[in-house]
């Protein structure tokens, strides 16, 4: 069945439904990485541009870190992605024994507001950008990384992608997925740039030195 | 049925234009552009990035049925719902018979372009279905009940003091005049809303065919919002906003964000194929997908004109338009302003409804210089302006019968050149009957349109005979 809009297309442009399909023109070739030490320092730095905190970090340092995020953001509830890697660094046990509130990353959106810090992974990085992809699922909440005032993202260095048309060949088929660059921004009152408008005010990126 | 938009009178607006207006432009146009320049610098092939952006946008628009035809089937496959309005009347009635069968009573809607080309708003008004904006300028502009100033900072025309006034009348509270303070306040009353809305509408900046998929391009997360937490998600998009598949993509979203705003890319671009898939994931149930064409397919047939939906919606030419610096975005009485508005109003509204607009520029071409796909405006604004002259086939010449014999007489003149010789040689004759002290003045209709402003210089000087001069005396100065 055809439709008014597109046989008015097909007539404006002089076509039928037997037209073929001229090739499309190329694109330009990717960026190519450069070593893994430059393309984490480059990640890194972006991410500061973009006045979020980003640092190198050993695992054995996680729950130290955590603390010290805990008192300097005044955590109280958190929600965590309920990703292998997240479990096997033992995210949610060391919120809960810092006296961290913990709701289910799949709980009602009127809980996942209530909280102020959620934690991801991400699934692809671009260092040219400092950008973090992120493809949802059950386990991996698109909401997660949107509704709580703070996120932290806590990555390595195999999720690094030098252009992002190696991301898009890699996630195509995702029913969503989004690139974060920075925590929210908005410059909407007298161009005075103000964080945290919708999405979380605080970016934190931990890159997992192993 | 087809809307009629109202006649724009860009010229008696910009006759009276509040000076406030000029200034927060300019602060922001100036802003944009500084960025756009940095970002621009860091790139060494983006010369070329246009140039292939351009190339596909072009092969898109030639091929558009079939990308369309491909789009439709890709988001049905993911579990979407895909509708065609041919009018905008068709596409806010698609929209409320959606919201009606959800029995949606609150709305919460991110910035986008399409719905209020459609003027969505009042349509949801009008069937008692609040319809909250939630991008913060469109929701101050929303709340102060104007139109927006700027295509990125739809606010930018607003101090923080009459901000601060606007939401102590409207929200009942006394708000401070700190931009910060105010963007807290206004995350804290929308983040209710989203919470508790029953559907959330967004517009698109890409619908790639290849999967079906919406791409939207946001700053403030509020489009995320809309598109996470209503149960129910309706994207309405223009057709020409369809591009072939995720390769294409990676080069418009290089040239958009650095274009529009000197970002290398906006803080969150979100890739939406289909309804949510899992359980226990958020996102909407249902997705549907309102395709709008509004006069774009009719655009198509001018092989000139057509390249105006080549557009990506990135504001640059507006911020280096000097027509638009002054003036501001109200002038162009519609929903896209700056060079781009005028080029696309005319062909969508007809030349006659908006036919000041091909005017409303000098030429200069700066726009085509910045446009991310290589958009010839000053082409486009001189073809329409002979569209104007000379009528077309939906709409009669708006030019008086004596400009336009005068207009075929000149250039019949410019056509042969021995016609314009002869006139050349003819025209001292009339010299003597308007002469005061060695200038032409209160010459007849039509002239006199000129000479009632400035007198005229007497006819006679022949460049020609002027530039011969000049250069044989150059070449006996200095022989090489």
């Amino acid at each position: 069945m055809t439709n008014l809009v597109i046989e008015n297309i097909r007539r404006s442009l002089g076509r039928t439904d037997q037209s073929p399909l001229s090739l499309r023109p190329d694109i330009y070739e990717p960026r190519l990485p450069e070593s893994v030490d430059s393309e984490v320092a480059r990640f890194l730095d972006e991410i500061k541009k973009l006045s979020g905190v980003s640092q190198k970090l050993s695992p054995t340092n996680i729950a130290s870190a955590l603390k010290a995020l805990i008192a300097e953001q005044n955590i109280r509830k958190a929600t965590v992605w309920n990703t292998a890697h997240l479990r096997q660094l033992g995210i949610a046990d060391t919120l809960q024994s810092l006296g961290v509130e913990l709701a289910s990353p799949n709980a009602d959106k009127h809980e996942i507001a209530q909280c102020d810090l959620g934690i991801t992974e991400a699934d692809y990085l671009l260092s040219e950008t400092g950008t973090l992809v992120l493809r949802s699922s059950a386990e991996k909440p698109r909401a997660v990384s949107l509704v709580p005032r703070v996120h932290l993202a806590i990555v390595c260095p195999e999720m690094l992608r030098a252009d992002m048309h190696q991301v898009f060949a890699e996630a195509k088929d995702s029913d969503y997925l989004v690139f974060i660059t920075g925590p929210s921004r908005t410059a909407d009152i007298e161009l005075t740039v103000t964080l945290g408008v919708h999405g979380p005010k605080n970016l934190y990126v931990w890159m997992m030195d192993e | 049925m087809t809307d009629t938009h109202p006649y724009i009178e860009f010229e008696k607006y910009s006759e009276h234009v509040p000076p406030s207006i000029p200034l927060a432009v300019q602060q922001a146009t100036s802003r944009f552009v500084g960025g756009r320049a940095a970002r621009v610098a860091e790139l060494p092939q983006w010369e070329q990035l246009r140039q292939i952006g351009s190339d596909i946008r072009q092969h898109t628009i030639e091929n558009m049925d079939v990308y369309l035809t491909k789009l439709e089937e890709k988001v049905e496959e993911a579990g979407g719902h895909v509708h065609w309005a041919e009018t905008a009347a068709e596409a806010r009635r698609i929209v409320l018979q959606i919201a009606k069968e959800n029995n949606v009573k609150n709305v919460v809607k991110s910035k986008s372009m399409a719905t209020e080309e459609i003027e969505l708003n009042h349509a949801l008004e009008a069937a008692g279905i609040e319809s909250l904006e939630t991008d913060l300028g469109e929701y101050i502009i929303q709340l102060a009940g104007t139109g927006p100033s700027h295509i990125i900072v739809p606010a930018v025309h607003l101090k923080k003091e009459e901000i601060a006034a606007l939401f102590s009348a409207k929200l009942d509270i006394n708000a401070p005049t700190d931009p910060i303070e105010l963007a807290r306040i206004a995350r804290e009353v929308l983040r209710e809303r989203f919470l508790n809305a029953g559907m959330g509408i967004s517009g698109g900046n890409f619908l790639i065919a290849e999967t079906g998929t919406l791409v939207m391009v946001t700053n403030e997360g509020n489009g995320r919002m809309c598109t996470t937490m209503p149960d129910l998600h309706v994207a309405v998009v223009g057709i020409d906003k369809v591009i072939p598949d995720w390769a294409s993509l990676t080069v418009f979203l290089k040239l958009l964000a650095r274009s529009a705003t000197g970002q290398k890319l906006s803080t969150y671009t979100q890739f939406i194929t289909g309804p949510r898939r899992a359980e226990g994931e958020f996102g909407p149930k249902e997705f549907h997908l309102v395709l709008l064409d509004n006069g774009r397919s009719k655009i198509l047939k001018d092989p000139i004109g057509r390249d105006v939906l080549k557009c990506i919606r990135c504001g640059a030419c507006a911020n280096v338009c000097p027509v638009y610096k002054n003036v501001g975005g109200f002038a162009y009485g519609s929903f896209i302003s700056g060079p781009i508005g005028a080029i696309l109003s005319p062909q969508m509204y007809g030349t006659q409804t908006a036919r000041e607009l091909p005017y409303a520029s000098t030429l200069c071409g700066a726009c085509a210089d910045v446009c991310p796909v290589k958009i010839p405006i000053p082409t486009i604004l001189r073809h329409l302006r002979r569209r104007v002259a000379q009528g077309d086939e939906l709409s009669e010449s708006s030019m008086p019968a004596p400009i336009r014999a005068t207009a075929s007489l000149a250039s019949l003149a410019l056509a042969w050149n021995w016609i314009y010789r002869l006139g050349a040689r003819l025209l001292p004759i009339i010299n003597p009957f308007f002469r005061k002290d060695n200038w032409l003045s209160g010459m007849p209709y039509p002239l006199n349109r000129w000479t009632k402003v400035r007198p005229l210089p007497p006819f006679g000087a022949r460049f020609r005979n002027w530039w011969k001069n000049v250069r044989s005396a150059k070449e006996t100065e200095s022989p090489r």
